[in-house]
């Protein structure tokens, strides 16, 4: 019999498939601090060599993990499996054409490799984007925005991704291709397209997207508030929504990363406020006028010191750039990070960031503070250095009280990086047995055998006891 | 195998990857290993004991050096830095260049050799005897002279560009000229970036030595080829030395030191001009916004390209060592190019003007734009 990576070459051809140890170690990660390690990897340019791979896999009895760019945040991309028997990644980085574009019915499709900010830019001069607009929308692809039902700071008022996908084509295991959704707002039957939206590559690999276009806002203002205390910036927050006024992104920094974004990119973000607010309010330019005024109006009465109007489209792309690389310019400090995700209601937001200091530093570690404050979608992350015996420790214990306070508040496991392998085993913290089970009555129908992403979402242990080992390093 | 790097500047990468698409060889390949974060991925793994072999050797060699993951990396990550190291490295224990790449970068030091060089190939060229798909430009047999105006500032002419492109810097020198400004053109070979970027760090050091000592006293230092200035500003840490790091602090692109003078008045040319921003100049300069402040003036429109100052794919000696993936990068520029529909593109570095030439666009340097509108007795035809 031939090795899988013979299969594999004879499928796709030499150049799109990787075999090379060091090379193979470099799919070992995504953006997350998990790792696994590959079997083989490999770049199909469409469906049928995507059937291809799939069919050799499975000949193989190896399972598949599809990776986009590799930016995700919950270790979805991260390959696992017991040594001889490591996963193939399938990266779709090749699959990165816009196949048709639908001005008229502000609709395009798009294999699932096209990066989220290329599609914005190529629609642009139509007078579209596309609305999901995650932080790391410059790298991250339209597939992995999907698969992880991603969402960013115009989501507010745009929604995630769920709202942005009509349909999808996808590949599943055994090798057929469907295609879930349709144009029809109401598609007839079960919503097979809102199951596979946010199944973080355990269903199958979506291998073309149909996606809704929205019209560029006709007026955009982007406001920056700074506040004497956290507080009266998460006040601010619940006041502007209470007023009726729903901006297209409320953004929330604490100091600490507020020093460390504008050390990057300089865009005079107030380095001595204890947490600034980044507002942006979009629509008619009459309605926006007087929406901006509102905020304005009741971020001073909650105690801004200054509010300032970004003057012109370079302002205020510089203050976006500088909220959307909070998560990277706090390397500057400290060599690794780990990234929180987690959802509480607005109301007890200020309550819970006080809660999540003290854990930080009660465990002794750095911690720093990025939200998405006007849906409550928290951000701490914990600064550490793996090198030091023990940082690692404390941070993962550290991390385990936040999660725990937030589901105290009522908010759940994850906002929107996805569950992935990092928070599979918290999900037993939200869902009962029976929940569960009906999670993965569902995953088998789409995927019977888990052949995509096995390891990933849910806990292997909850259906039939098989607890796999995870290779060391992984911290789940 | 231990790389010549700094600990605390390889750990530094957190593998957000908002590095990717900035990377030229990236948006190519769609492959990690010939990405910024997977190059660093790779580099970790070889200094914490991963055995070097020549997978290791190829994916550092395909990188550019643009330095495009550098400006986009929020973490700060110095990879132009990490990349050297790594490349000294390699020429140390694994014979990773050639000795004929080495006698070339050596060559380039020594510049009447070149120059004589140079004009036989020229000869041979119009004799038909220089196959055309080694790309080189039509070269020229003769050049124009460049005379010595005064010592408000030195003009550095450097080793491949001023045998092939003089009239660049005769505009150069008209340009800086017309500001009011006393000249000195200074030729004292290479510069020093090429062997640099090879990983050859005592041939640089060798030439950036002998370009410090050709351009005494205080005037400013400038430089009408980005990827020279770059390594020109970094002397300070390439050669360790006070005098050294004082050379560096003199060093200007010509727009960026035009920029600072009052712009004499000109004629404004008919042209659409679009800036295609040499990496060295945007990346690792960061100076490339005077080009357009230089430019403006004498011309009816500067138009950007829409590409996020993606690399062209030249990178110094890089389209010469990797013809194939320098043209696969190039085809990315040739389409934002004609997206941006100019009449003229724009570049400050001779590789860029080279390798876009060869593929058919119509490349100036800005100074020959300017020197153009300004008119003049100086025949500036190239
Ligand atoms: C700096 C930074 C900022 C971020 N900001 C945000 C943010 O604001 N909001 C947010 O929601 N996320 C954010 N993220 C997380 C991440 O970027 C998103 O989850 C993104 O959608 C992942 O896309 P990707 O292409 O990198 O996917 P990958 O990381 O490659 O994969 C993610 C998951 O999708 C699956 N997958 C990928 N492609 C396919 C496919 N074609 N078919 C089926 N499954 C597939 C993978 O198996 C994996 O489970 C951020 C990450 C970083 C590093
Ligand atoms: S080099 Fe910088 S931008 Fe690229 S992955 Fe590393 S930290 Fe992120
Ligand atoms: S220097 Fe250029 S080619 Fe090299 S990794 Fe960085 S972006 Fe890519």
């Amino acid at each position: 019999m031939r090795t899988l990576l013979e299969d594999l070459t004879a499928a796709l051809g030499a150049g799109a498939v990787k075999g090379d140890p060091l090379e193979l170690a470099l799919y070992a990660r995504d953006a997350s601090v998990m790792e696994g390690s590959a079997g083989c990897v490999c770049f199909p340019t469409d469906a049928a060599q995507v059937q291809a791979v799939v069919g050799v896999a499975r000949a193989h009895g190896r399972s598949v993990v599809p990776r986009g760019s590799g930016t995700g945040l919950a270790g979805g991309a991260v390959p696992i499996g017991k040594p001889g028997a490591e996963p193939v990644v399938v990266v779709t980085t090749r699959m990165n054409r816009i196949l048709s574009v639908d001005a008229a019915a502000r609709t395009a499709w798009v294999e699932p490799g096209v990066l989220n900010l290329d599609l914005s830019r190529a629609v642009a001069h139509l007078g579209l984007h596309f609305a999901p607009d995650p932080s790391s929308q410059q790298a991250c692809s339209v597939g992995g925005n999907v698969a992880n039902n991603s969402g960013g700071p115009h989501c507010l008022a745009y929604g995630v991704t769920t709202a942005h996908v009509l349909a999808v084509e996808v590949v599943l295991s055994d090798g057929s291709v469907a295609r879930l959704g349709g144009t029809d707002p109401d598609p007839t039957g079960y919503d097979l397209r809102g199951a596979f939206v946010g199944s973080e590559g355990t269903m199958g690999l979506a291998t073309a997207v149909l996606v809704r276009l929205t019209p560029l806002p006709p007026a955009v203002r982007t406001l920056l508030a700074d506040f004497p205390s956290a507080e009266s910036a998460a006040e601010t927050v619940s006041a502007v929504i209470a007023a009726g006024v729903v901006p297209a992104a409320l953004e929330m920094m604490d100091q600490r990363i507020t020093v460390a974004v504008e050390d990057f990119v300089h865009a005079g973000f107030p380095t001595d406020a204890a947490a600034v607010l980044l507002a942006e309010i979009d629509g008619l330019p009459g309605g926006v006028d007087a929406a901006v005024a509102t905020v304005v109006e009741l971020a001073r009465r909650h105690g801004a010191r200054q509010v300032r109007v970004a003057a012109d489209e370079a302002e205020r792309a510089l203050l976006w750039k500088g909220r959307k690389s909070a998560f990277g310019a706090v390397a500057r400090i400290a060599p690794d990070y780990y990234l929180h995700d987690a959802v509480v209601p607005r109301t007890r937001l200020s309550e819970v960031l006080q809660r999540v200091y003290e854990i930080a530093d009660a465990n002794h570690v750095g911690v720093m503070n990025v939200f998405h404050a006007g849906d409550g979608n928290l951000h701490p992350l914990f600064l550490f250095d793996r090198r030091v015996p023990g940082a690692l420790e404390r941070v993962h214990e550290a991390a385990g009280e936040v999660l725990r306070i937030c589901l105290d508040a009522g908010g759940v496991l994850s906002g929107e990086h996805g569950i992935g392998l990092e928070k599979r085993d918290y999900m037993p913290l939200l869902f009962s047995e029976d929940d569960l089970a009906a999670q993965d009555a569902l995953r088998r129908a789409f995927d019977p055998e888990r052949l995509f992403n096995p390891d990933k979402v849910l806990p292997s242990g909850s259906r039939c006891g098989d607890i796999r080992s995870l290779p060391e390093g992984v911290w789940v | 195998m231990r790389l010549e790097v700094d600990d605390d500047e390889l750990a530094a990468c957190v593998s957000c990857g908002l590095c990717l698409p900035h990377c030229p060889t990236y948006r190519v390949t769609g492959e990690e290993s010939a990405s910024p974060r997977g190059r660093i991925a790779a580099m970790r793994a070889v200094h914490a004991g991963a055995e070097a072999g020549p997978a290791f050797t190829s994916f550092m060699d395909l990188c550019v050096q643009c330095r495009g993951c550098e400006a986009a990396c929020p973490s700060g990550v110095p990879f132009g830095r990490l990349m050297e190291g790594a490349r000294r490295t390699l020429v140390a224990e694994r014979r990773y260049q050639p000795w004929w790449r080495r006698a070339g970068y050596r060559l380039l030091g020594h510049h009447r050799l070149l120059l004589a060089a140079s004009s036989a190939a020229a000869l041979a060229q119009r004799a038909g005897l220089v196959p055309a798909r080694l790309g080189l430009p039509r070269l020229p047999v003769r050049r124009p002279r460049l005379d010595a105006s005064g010592t408000d500032a030195w003009l550095f002419t450097g080793c491949v560009m001023d045998a092939w492109m003089r009239p660049t810097h005769a505009a150069a020198l008209r340009a800086m000229e017309a500001t009011g400004a006393g000249v000195t053109p200074v030729g004292a070979g290479c510069c020093g970036a090429l062997a640099e970027h090879a990983g050859l760090a005592e041939v640089a050091g060798g030439q950036a030595a002998r370009v410090v000592a050709s351009m005494t006293g205080t005037a400013p230092v400038v430089v009408d080829s980005a990827g020279c200035g770059a390594v020109m500003k970094d002397y300070g840490r390439l050669l360790g030395t006070p005098g050294a790091q004082a050379f560096a602090g003199r060093v200007m692109d010509v727009s960026e030191w035009l920029a600072t003078r009052p712009l004499p008045t000109g004629r404004r040319l008919p042209l659409r001009v679009a800036v295609q921003d040499p990496c060295h100049l945007r990346h690792v300069q960061r100076a490339h916004a005077h080009v357009r402040t230089v430019l403006t003036p004498y011309v009816e429109e500067v138009v950007e390209l829409d590409d996020d100052g993606l690399c062209c794919g030249a990178g110094g000696a890089y389209a010469t060592v990797h013809p194939d993936m320098a043209a696969r990068i190039r085809a990315l520029k040739l389409e934002a190019i004609a997206g941006a529909r100019p009449d003229v593109v724009a570049s400050s570095n001779p590789g860029c003007a080279m390798h876009l030439a060869a593929a058919g666009v119509v490349v100036r340097h800005p100074v020959e734009i300017i020197a153009e509108a300004l008119g003049g007795p100086e025949a500036l035809g190239g």
